[in-house]
């Protein structure tokens, strides 16, 4: 276990949150905030991959299909023989 | 952390299945491994591809590429770490062969929509697994 300091008022947040969120301690809901955090950064990879996926005017298959050359090509530069 | 969790080793084709389709099952693994529910790992040529599929056929630029791909919650192995595993793979395809291996030397599943990989596991069967663990 490790203890972090952090500002009162952020603190008075927190306990609100839990009570709200029902969460059974701090530790639980600050575990919470990061899974959500994680899923959005996720969700924006995801948004922005497809919005370059349209601008490259590619089919989703094509990629992949882009993607088995260039494994054939790395397999080749770093595994020779 | 906890000894118990399911360990599976996943393909670049099931990162960009995720990624293409945020409601897909593969999008599920993703978001299982961020719950911490199991744990992802692959190699760093897998990495490497995705490096270059983003960089090349997507024009991602350096920034967006470090930053997004150091977000997924997967564990990048080094070549050093399941080199000496590459003889003892069984799939043919020499590409193939480092995922195969590194899934040798975790002895875990591998993830992929590849068929060249004889022992992959079935996402249907896996979700289905870790809803009944719940």
């Amino acid at each position: 276990m490790k203890t972090i300091a952090i500002p009162e008022d952020l603190h008075k947040e927190l306990m609100q949150l839990r009570i709200q969120k029902g969460n059974k301690n701090t530790a639980e809901l600050i575990k919470e905030i990061v899974v959500e955090y994680r899923r959005k950064k996720f969700l924006e990879f995801s948004d922005l991959f497809k919005q370059k996926l349209r601008e490259s005017g590619k089919s989703f298959d094509e990629l992949l299909k882009a993607s088995k050359k260039i494994k054939e090509e790395i397999a080749d530069e770093w595994f020779p023989n | 952390m906890n000894g118990s969790l399911i360990k599976l080793v996943i393909d670049t084709n099931i990162i960009f299945m995720s990624l293409y389709d945020s409601s897909s099952k593969a999008a599920k693994i993703i978001e299982l491994a961020e719950k911490n529910k199991l744990q992802l790992f692959s190699t760093d040529s897998v990495k490497e591809e995705l490096i270059r599929v983003l960089k090349r056929e997507l024009n991602f630029n350096d920034k967006q590429i470090e930053v997004n791909i150091n977000k997924l919650p997967i564990t990048w192995v080094e070549k050093e770490v399941y080199q000496e595993f590459l003889d003892k793979t069984k799939v043919k395809h020499k590409p193939d062969k480092p995922v195969e291996a590194l899934a040798l030397v975790l002895n875990c599943g591998i993830l992929s929509a590849d068929n060249d990989f004889k022992d992959r596991l079935n996402v249907d069967e896996l979700l289905d697994r870790l809803e009944d663990d719940k």
